[in-house]
């Protein structure tokens, strides 16, 4: 049976996968990264894999998308778009898919549509495959992704996002497919998005069918997640039904959250007498002896849990959340309190805010709405801004009930009514001027920005261009391997470390020593670069043992300086925006400060009119609550 | 470190004294001996008494002053000559009359040698700025102040009109006080967009006067030589001949014994005007040597042991070419400032065929922030011009130096400007050619990524991946 390749039209591919007797499965690297090593496997070691994969023969790789474009720039400092010329240099024959968040593109919350438009066309040059979902299941937040796919000539895969509960009836999913093909046409491979691994095998098995019964001629893409274990039963039960593509990962780097080993996958099936066309199982099987030998180095990224955790069918966090979900709160200090909120707080919150799609980013919403509301001791006491532009139905309508009055009276107060009249419902966002974002950039890098470059920068503004400052620092770093990049505890002396360049040119670093100056105001770290000495000066971080511990605010303390004009931060953040200038007049109400925390924005508004007397936070500043951020002088 | 070099090879001990801030310099570790004076900066170098001092404790039969300090200084001659002590350098009273710029002008005026318009020393006060005023009245700005004690182009201000006259009289008389300890300035008229053309001479105590051919050192930065070539590459052969010639004249109008130089200016309309004669071994002594053969230390240490002259003016020739390139601790691009107080990462130096390198650095040496910014002098020779001006990129693109930021890209895009290659510069080139300083502050990939390597090695952890 012949494989399906790269430069096959959606008809085509149409076609091929009708006639095959058998199915095809999408190796989802990048949802691996994703669910259960923070994202951070590095392009080093998908090129180190590209050569296998590309014989192993699968329908696509799923390898950029989702939280990783802004992973990519942020925390590995490659370029998203090199990264798929690099690997498609290695890989000519495998489609390459992408995982996009419709209107909220690769974050977290809706861009203005020429935005959306221009991002996808950029990354429609490099990507096949585009599986699209709204985590409301709202299909126009879709559209103009699908038109742009479409016009590109790409492959497009839109989702229906799964979950479980009363109203997720198979009736509403089929209508829901017809949602989608009203926009699309049947030139699409449809996605059952099963982001949290929910459900038994029977019940996708029965979804599966409900679909093909209405829709026989429709190719359905199975996605689902291991986060209790039973994945590939559900892969199973979904290809017997006659779903035609699967997902499941290298078994080298399986992990808990994420996709299921392959060669499992194809094992099982085929006892079943389903056969996985195209794919090549030596190929397979090299690829993961190539990548073991790496996984130790990606050790510190996964999760803090180890093991399966099969409550997922009870608070339904999706795979690609669990890590940094359990992350934070290691980080936090609330790992002993996650029996609370994954159990109890957030199964309560997701039936009172209308049991949606617990898929980014309204997972994110219901993760820190849960948290919030266990730590605050308040419930909804605290609600984040997204929370409230959920509320409003900024992101789309409530897909089965809206949240109950009082959770609106919570957020906004005795008035609610009135806000959610004048305030409530979608807005078109305004479109911005492109040309004008590319010369500001233009002006904050000393060249003209490509395209490319423009594209990353319009997605995320501060840490595009902290990328490319950092690579005009620090070079090309993807050509490090994870023994170098996720070092831990520093080098041996003596150590050598032997890498190509991006241009192909070898080095050889040797590790000498590291010494103090003499004041231990610096330190020196010499090394032996091509067999050059070198040293680089680092300043030492000045101790603070001296400094006396800043006094700790409590919430009630900290709304009555706000009252009083010293607005402090409410919790633990760091600071996205400064929406005011020292000297500007203030009314209250009016917004001072847009706090992040959990990738959720929440502003901080002023309590009094007056004029900004002084303006103490900066963005980017990661604050505690309690800090100082802005002044505002009360006039009388 | 040069004159070492000449000691060591003529069989006598070489004692060099040190400011604490030179201990580690290069030629402190080369001596046979060395002798810590005093803290510094600049100041133990300075006293006489102490430099006296020391030569008597260690026994030392001669002095050789070097090119900066004490090496101009007739009362420190004088002090070595009341002592018993060699001084490796004209008698004092020459030093005197010469150091005296003005004194130098009287005994040049005498002797027929052509000169640039000037005063005497102006007087104190406002008389001596009347004097200044009514000076450059009558020859028109801009003027050039000099400090009377001055050399090596410092002490030398440029005067565009009264207005800063009037303010700059002032500062620099304060500066000649310090400088070089006499306050006594005086005004010569500006010779527009010169060349700098100077003439090695070297003389015995018998009169014989001898020149060893002629350098341009026109391309300066505010007075200070960067680069400086032996041979003049003035086409017209005769001038030179007569420059040269002039030289020996005015050196034996004032006497001269031991090495010394003989500056001209000569401008656009190829007239030449004597400026100073130097009383010491110049920095740029090096490219005579090179296209003369000639070792001019040793022989003023030969000199200066009371032997003549063992060479006559026709057993001097010039054959080819060489280029003195000042690599200094500076950077370029922020306007030449000096690179003090950074360490030397790495050092590697060019070699080969027609390279001399006269240097003071070395892998590791930090660099004090107190005196000269000079790392290496860099001197090339070629047998024609243009194979110099070859040879001398080469070595500036295999010269490494890291740790300060060095004048060598710098000089990198100079040797490749065309009017660099004709030969055609005159003391406005680094102001006119303001473009050199655009090149690439170039970092290479291995180094940047050797820098997140070093810095992962610091933290223990790579701080943008967590």
């Amino acid at each position: 049976m012949e494989r399906i390749v790269q430069g096959m039209g959606i008809s085509e591919v149409l076609r091929s996968m009708r006639q095959a007797d058998g199915y095809y499965i999408t190796n989802t690297a990048r949802d691996m990264s994703q669910s259960d090593y923070k994202n951070r496997i590095l392009l080093h070691t998908d090129l180190l894999a590209a050569p296998s994969r590309e014989e192993a023969g699968y329908f696509s790789l799923e390898i950029t998308g989702g939280a990783s474009v802004h992973v990519d720039i942020l925390r590995k400092q490659v370029d998203p778009f090199l990264k798929l010329e690099l690997l498609r240099e290695k890989m000519p024959k495998t489609m390459f898919q992408t995982l996009c968040r419709g209107i909220n593109l690769f974050g977290y919350r809706p861009y203005p549509q020429n935005v959306i438009r221009f991002v996808v066309k950029e990354f429609a040059k490099y990507v096949d495959v585009w599986r699209v979902f709204d985590f409301l299941n709202h299909v126009p937040n879709m559209q103009a992704v699908f038109e742009e796919v479409q016009a590109a000539g790409k492959i497009l895969e839109p989702c229906i996002c799964f979950s479980t509960g009363p109203e997720h009836t198979n009736e509403f999913y089929v209508k829901k497919v017809q949602e989608i093909l009203d926009v699309t046409g049947d030139e699409m491979l449809l996605c059952i998005k099963n982001h949290g691994g929910l459900g038994s095998p029977k019940r996708i098995g029965e979804l599966v069918d409900a679909i093909l019964q209405k829709y026989p001629e429709m190719i359905v893409h199975y996605h689902g997640h291991n986060t209790d274990g039973n994945d590939i039963g559900r892969i199973v039960s979904a290809a017997m039904a006659g779903a035609k593509i699967v997902d499941a990962s290298d078994h080298a780097f399986t992990g808990y959250y994420g996709p299921p080993p392959i060669l499992s996958v194809i094992h099982t099936l085929k006892e079943y007498g389903r056969n996985a066309v195209g794919v090549n199982e030596e190929a397979i099987m090299e690829t993961s002896e190539l990548l073991q030998p790496e996984r130790k180095y990606y050790e510190y990224f996964e999760s803090q849990i180890k093991g399966f955790d099969p409550t997922v069918q009870i608070h339904k966090l999706p795979g690609g959340a669990m890590g940094s979900s359990l992350e934070q709160a290691a980080k936090g200090g609330f790992l002993d309190k996650m029996p609370e909120i994954l159990h109890k707080e957030l199964p309560k919150v997701q039936i009172e805010l209308g049991n949606y799609w617990s898929v980014t980013p309204g997972s994110q919403i219901l993760w820190t709405t849960a948290v919030s509301n266990v730590q605050g001791g308040d419930r909804y006491g605290n609600c984040s801004g997204d929370l409230r532009n959920l509320l409003l139905g900024k992101y789309g309508p409530f897909p089965f009930y809206q949240p109950p009055d009082w959770i609106y009276e919570k957020a906004f107060g005795p008035d609610w009514k009135k806000v959610l009249e004048e305030q409530g419902g979608m807005e078109a966002i305004e479109d911005i001027d492109i040309e004008k974002e590319r010369k500001t950039l233009a002006d904050k890098l000393g060249y003209a920005p490509t395209e490319q470059q423009l594209v990353t920068y319009l997605q995320h503004p501060n840490d595009a261009v902290n990328f490319f400052r950092f690579e005009e620092k620090f070079g090309k770093v993807y050509v490090l391997p994870p023994s170098i990049l996720f070092r831990r505890g520093g080098f041996k002396l003596g150590e050598t470390l032997a890498f190509k360049d991006h241009s192909g040119k070898e080095h050889i670093i040797e590790m000498g020593p590291m010494q103090e100056s003499e004041d231990g105001s610096e330190t020196n770290v010499y090394l032996n670069i091509d067999h050059h000495q070198r040293h680089f000066v680092f300043e030492n971080a000045v101790a603070q043992a001296g400094e006396a511990k800043a006094i700790k605010l409590n919430k009630k303390e900290i709304e009555d300086l706000a009252k009083a004009g010293d607005v402090r931060a409410p919790f633990t953040a760091n600071i996205c925006e400064i929406s005011v200038k020292e000297g500007q007049e203030v009314k209250a109400g009016e917004k001072l400060v847009v706090l992040e925390a959990m990738k959720m924005q929440t502003p901080v508004n002023s309590e009094v009119d007056g004029v900004v007397a002084k303006i103490v936070a900066k963005v980017g500043d990661a604050v505690q609550p309690g800090d100082e951020l802005v002044k505002v002088t009360p006039v009388a | 470190m040069r004159i070492i070099r000449a000691v060591q090879e003529l069989g006598h001990i070489a004692v060099a004294i040190y400011e604490t801030p030179d201990k580690d310099a290069l030629h402190i570790r080369t001596a046979d001996e060395a002798i810590w004076i005093g803290d510094g900066p600049r100041c133990d170098y300075l006293n006489i008494d102490k430099v006296i001092g020391v030569a008597k404790k260690v026994g030392a039969d001669a002095i050789h002053p070097g090119y900066g300090f004490l090496a101009e200084n007739p009362d420190f001659a004088k002090a070595c000559e009341h002592n018993d002590i060699i001084f490796i350098g004209p008698p004092s009273d020459v030093i005197q009359a010469l150091g005296d710029k003005v004194t130098a002008r009287r005994i040049m005026l005498e002797a027929g040698i052509p000169m640039v318009p000037g005063t005497d020393n102006l007087s104190a006060g406002d008389a001596g700025l009347r004097e200044a005023i009514d000076f450059a009245d009558k020859y028109g700005y801009p003027v050039m102040l000099k400090a009377t004690a001055g050399g090596g182009g410092r002490g030398i201000r440029r005067v565009e009109n009264e207005k800063q006259l009037r303010t700059e009289l002032p500062m620099a008389r304060a500066e000649a006080k310090s400088a070089f300890n006499n306050d006594a300035v005086f005004l010569e008229k500006a010779v527009i967009n010169p060349k700098h053309v100077e003439v090695q001479i070297i003389a015995d105590k018998d009169g014989n006067t001898v020149h060893l051919g002629s350098r341009d050192c026109s391309i300066q930065r505010r007075n200070q030589k960067l680069v400086e070539i032996a041979p003049s590459l003035i086409q017209d052969k005769a001038l030179v001949d007569k420059i040269c010639a002039t030289a020996v004249t005015a050196a034996k109008a004032s006497h001269y014994v031991n090495a010394g130089t003989v500056e001209f200016l000569v401008d656009r309309d190829w007239k030449f005007y004597f400026m100073e004669i130097n009383t010491r071994v110049q920095v740029e002594h090096t490219v005579t040597e090179m296209v003369t053969g000639i070792d001019i230390v040793r022989t003023q240490i030969k000199l200066a042991l009371g032997k003549n002259l063992s060479f006559c003016q026709e057993d001097v020739h010039i054959r080819g070419f060489a280029v003195e390139m000042r690599i200094n601790a500076e950077d370029p691009q922020n306007n030449f400032m000096p690179e003090g107080g950074k360490t030397v990462s790495v050092y590697r130096s060019p070699g080969g065929y027609g390279v001399r390198l006269d240097g003071f650095v070395y892998q590791g040496f930090t660099i004090p922030k107190v005196y000269d910014s000079l790392l290496v002098k860099m001197t090339v020779f070629g047998f024609s011009w243009s194979e110099t001006v070859d040879r001398l990129l080469r070595c500036l693109n295999n010269f490494v130096i890291t740790g300060p930021k060095t004048t060598i890209p710098y000089y990198v895009n100079l040797v490749q400007d065309p009017d660099f290659k004709k030969g055609d510069f005159d003391t406005s080139f680094i102001e006119t050619h303001s473009h050199l300083i655009n090149y690439e502050d170039q970092v290479s990939e291995g180094n940047k990524l050797a820098h997140l390597i070093a810095e992962i090695h610091y933290k223990g952890e790579n701080p943008y991946a967590v």
